[in-house]
């Protein structure tokens, strides 16, 4: 049922009506996230500039019971960001204001639509930066990778955003401000903050970050290193943990990825080899040093064909490209593909890898492999046509991917989230009690179930529909963002 | 239901842990090795207490994914000991693990030691947890890898609990390898002075893993470095150097001291303002702040003791009893928050400063879990 006009005008009151957009012109905008397969187009959209704005808005949703799902830049992968029918959309790009940099204290205060490269930005003249580094990172929002708790190539040695956010005001789904957290990791009883961190703005809308800044180490070193196989990398990422090594990224790419990658970017990857990999240290030129010479050591221990080590800033620079690059290069060689966002235990990355082959043959679909080996969070990447009837079957192995995940005592999802995309696959992770409770934390928050309803566990409603096929972000299709 | 004397039950599995929950009527009380029994708010009568400390022992060590599941009844220092033959660790360093404090004894109470620095505390470290709720429902949540985000982080919400939502029975560990060297760096110097030299240790690319400033005359800043046997020395002389006048190497035992700060023993420290602690009538407040406004709110407070990272703006001071409100007052003044930890049994001062505005949501939560409030009633008082 439509939203009735007085309703309308209680959020024109509010914001101006510039700043409430009800044309399906451009309401349709917001119609999806990167999730591009599901698609609905909001009722309303409400861009509000503050954060008395934003309770403002939460609070006339809250007495006419109106859902509301809170958006960033729209990046995620999983769907969270999808508008709910009969909802509105409450977007958040106009509080982007870096509020303060803090050096002494090596913080940022944050309005939610900053984005992410843009904490880096505003911390580098004091020689910091913001560890967590999505490779959306030039777009995708702090209020965002709060919601998603958003990971990056560096996160094995550094964390994810929860790591890194001291504290956060949010607009609580009854309207009222909070702060969860504090100034310092002491806290004055259970971690809500963290509770909050990841939640897919299904807990409330963030309005203001208090994030930990980084020095910025005094090396980094880099080195592209090409295998005879995956699981000859595989054993080369578990003798550098084995010898108390953490690098600060472990990144590989198999055959068809680097073809892909190669042949979008041009970034010097060996075309000829069935496996490569990416190893980054970082930290004190003493210690950077040893550990680098100790990795080369055991990359020729196990057969490595060729071992590039990036001589200059530019060199390295060149080698991440490459990688990030894996994600939307795949539509060379692909007209259609998905992305998976599966984890196992390290340990077992090269039986996965084995397993998704035989997966992918018997399907009769080619998978291609980029991960971050050294947590073990895959990214398979489906390519199928759709042009030639393959989407139910490409679906189908993407979703036994991520289940074969959880069989193999890991998780649905490494730092993409589970949205609508996954919600039905969260039985395959957790059992009905602990579902339930869950839903219950959530009640504490929203008792009146208006916070992006529908999203992170599985409804009936939800599970029963059947979501469309996967199609390149708009940004990406531009060439502005890069997956991965 | 009221009973004459209150009952212990000592579990040995999770499922005897859900059982006790079910057939024990009324509210209960959860301890560990009891070593933060008088932490936080005092326990109100109960009908009964969980104790924890049976409920011990490695599940699950998976050392080529360096994590671990444990009981949660497993005293730290015991599963440390059995990590080191794998060359692993759990990289939290709270002083009360030497008195026998259990992985979930130190989530509940969301302690950890100087190295949170770099290695950040169990919030950080736990990757996924079981536990008991009121109506005996077993939940899980997270689970085996570093990196996951499915659900909500369950974990969290039982951080900082002191057991107001049910009993932890088993945890999920992130391990970190041992590190090859480890050497502390001393500079004598008050704490004004002390703050200064950090902000420009934290500005330099040395990395430490741990600064604690302890008190006495003058006071003592401590830093500890981790690195390759071979690498660390010159790390150490470029960390002398950049402390300054008096700077020198000094043996880990430098941090015997601190330990002995955490559990308000100043008898062997001379206090802030000269003050000798009174044995018997101190009390022991847990503090935070932004780092950089500790040390100008150190000097603030009555303290008779204190240790304090001066980097993450964590400190644990010592106080005479009378004045644990000036403290909660003084510190919430510099936008901080403070806990009380260990004091005389009979003291009747309030365990937490100014309640958190999120105390309805809090509420809200508790509500949802455990309705009929069983577990650990007062441990919130007057809060919740
Ligand atoms: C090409 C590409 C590469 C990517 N690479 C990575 C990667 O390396 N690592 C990674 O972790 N992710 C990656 N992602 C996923 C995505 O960028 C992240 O999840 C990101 O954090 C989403 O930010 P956003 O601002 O776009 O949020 P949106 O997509 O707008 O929203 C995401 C979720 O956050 C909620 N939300 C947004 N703002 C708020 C707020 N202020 N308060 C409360 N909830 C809010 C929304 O409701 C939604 O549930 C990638 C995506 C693309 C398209």
């Amino acid at each position: 049922m439509p939203l009735a006009a007085p309703i309308r005008d209680e959020f024109v009151a509010l914001l101006g009506e510039r700043d409430v957009l009800s044309d399906p012109v451009r309401t349709r905008t917001y119609e999806c996230d990167g999730l591009t397969g599901s698609r609905v187009v909001p009722e309303l959209v409400l861009l509000p500039r503050t954060a008395d704005d934003v309770a403002g808005c939460v609070r006339v949703c809250a007495r006419h019971r109106i859902p509301f799902v809170a958006r960033g830049a729209g990046t995620g992968l999983s769907g969270g960001a999808l508008p709910v029918a009969d909802g509105v959309v409450i977007g958040l790009n106009r509080l982007n204001r870096v509020l303060e940099v803090d050096p002494e204290n090596r913080r940022a205060v944050l309005e939610p639509g900053v984005t992410n490269l843009e904490i880096t930005a505003a911390a580098a003249p004091h020689g910091l930066y913001y560890a967590p580094d999505p490779s959306s990172q030039q777009v995708c929002t702090i209020g965002g990778n709060v919601a998603e708790n958003s990971g990056g190539a560096h996160c094995l040695k550094y964390g994810f955003t929860t790591n890194h956010v001291l504290s956060l005001e949010v607009v609580l789904p009854d309207g009222s401000v909070v702060t969860l957290g504090s100034d310092s990791a002491e806290q004055s009883g259970p971690d809500l903050r963290g509770v909050f961190l990841g939640s897919e703005g299904t807990l409330g809308i963030v309005t203001k970050i208090t994030v930990r800044l980084l020095r910025t180490p005094e090396v980094m070193r880099t080195l592209l290193a090409d295998f005879p196989s995956v699981a000859a990398g595989g054993q080369v990422v578990s003798d550098i943990v084995a010898a108390g090594i953490v690098p600060a990224a472990v990144e590989m790419m198999d055959a068809l990825a680097i073809e892909a990658a190669e042949g979008a970017t041009g970034a010097g990857y060996s075309l000829d080899t069935p496996a490569a990999l990416v190893v980054e240290l970082d930290g004190t030129v003493e210690e950077c040093e040893e550990q680098f010479a100790q990795v080369k050591e055991i990359c020729d221990r196990h057969g490595c064909t060729r071992l590039h080590v990036a001589g200059s800033p530019e060199e390295r620079a060149n080698i991440w490209r490459g990688r990030k690059a894996a994600f939307a290069a795949v539509g060379r060689i692909s007209p259609d593909y998905i992305v998976q966002d599966g984890v196992v235990p390290r340990t077992r990355l090269s039986e996965v890898l084995e397993r998704i082959e035989a997966m992918g043959t018997e399907a009769g679909l080619r998978v291609a492999n980029v991960f971050h080996a050294g947590d073990g969070n895959l990214h398979p990447l489906v390519l199928f046509s759709a042009a030639d009837g393959e989407t139910e079957r490409a679906e189908r192995l993407s979703a036994g991917i991520a289940e074969l995940c959880v069989e193999m005592g890991g998780s649905l999802s490494g730092e993409h989230g589970i949205g609508t995309d996954k919600a039905c696959s969260m039985p395959a992770m957790f059992g009905v009690d602990d579902l339930a409770v869950m839903d219950r934390v959530r009640a504490g928050f929203d008792p009146d179930h208006i916070c992006n309803p529908g999203k992170l566990l599985p409804t009936p409603r939800l599970c029963g529909e059947k979501p469309g096929r996967y199609r390149p972000h708009p940004l990406e299709e531009a060439g502005l963002i890069e997956r991965l | 239901m009221t009973r004459a004397a209150p009952t212990t039950l000592r579990p040995t599995t999770p499922a005897e842990v859900r059982d006790a929950v079910l057939d024990v009527p009324g509210r209960l009380a959860i301890s560990g090795a009891g070593t933060a029994r008088h932490w936080a708010g005092r326990p109100d009568a109960v009908d009964a207490t969980l104790d924890l400390s049976a409920l011990s022992g490695v599940i699950t060590h998976n050392p080529g994914d360096m994590t671990v599941s444990v009981h949660a009844g497993t005293p730290l220092a015991d599963l440390q000991a059995e990590l080191a033959g794998h060359g692993q660790r759990l990289a939290l360093d709270a002083a009360r693990a030497g008195r026998g404090a259990t992985v979930g004894g130190l989530v509940a109470t969301a302690d950890a030691g100087p190295s949170a620095l770099i290695y950040g505390g169990m919030r950080d470290l736990v990757i996924g947890t079981t536990s008991v709720l009121a109506d005996g429902t077993m939940v899980r949540s997270g689970g085996h890898v570093i990196k996951n985000v499915a659900g909500y982080d369950m974990a969290k919400l039982l951080h900082g609990s002191y057991g107001t939502f049910g009993p932890l029975v088993e945890v999920v560990l992130r391990l970190h390898p041992v590190a090859k060297a480890t050497a502390c760096v001393a500079v004598d110097g008050p704490v004004d002075d002390a703050a200064e030299r950090v902000l420009a240790l934290m500005a330099s690319p040395l990395e430490p893993i741990a600064v604690e400033w302890l008190s006495g005359d003058p006071g003592r800043l401590l830093v500890r470095l981790e690195g390759g046997t071979s690498t660390l020395p010159a790390r150490v002389r470029r960390l002398v150097e950049l402390l300054g006048d008096g700077a020198r190497e000094v043996g880990p035992d430098a941090w015997d001291e601190h330990a002995a700060l955490t559990t308000g023993e100043p008898g062997r420290a001379a206090g802030v303002g000269g003050a000798a602690g009174a044995a018997g009538r101190d009390a022991v407040v847990r503090i935070g702040c932004a780092p950089r406004s500790l040390a100008p709110l150190l000097g603030r407070l009555p303290a008779t003791a204190v240790t304090a990272g001066l980097a993450t703006g964590v400190a644990t001071v010592t106080v005479h009893d009378a004045s644990v409100t000036d403290v909660h007052d003084a510190v919430a003044a510099a936008g901080g928050t403070s806990v009380l930890r260990d004091r005389p049994a009979d003291l009747d001062a309030p365990a937490w400063g100014a309640a958190p505005s999120a105390l309805p949501l809090l509420t809200a939560i508790k509500n949802q879990l455990d309705p009929e409030a069983r577990f650990a009633p007062g441990r919130f008082a007057p809060w919740m």
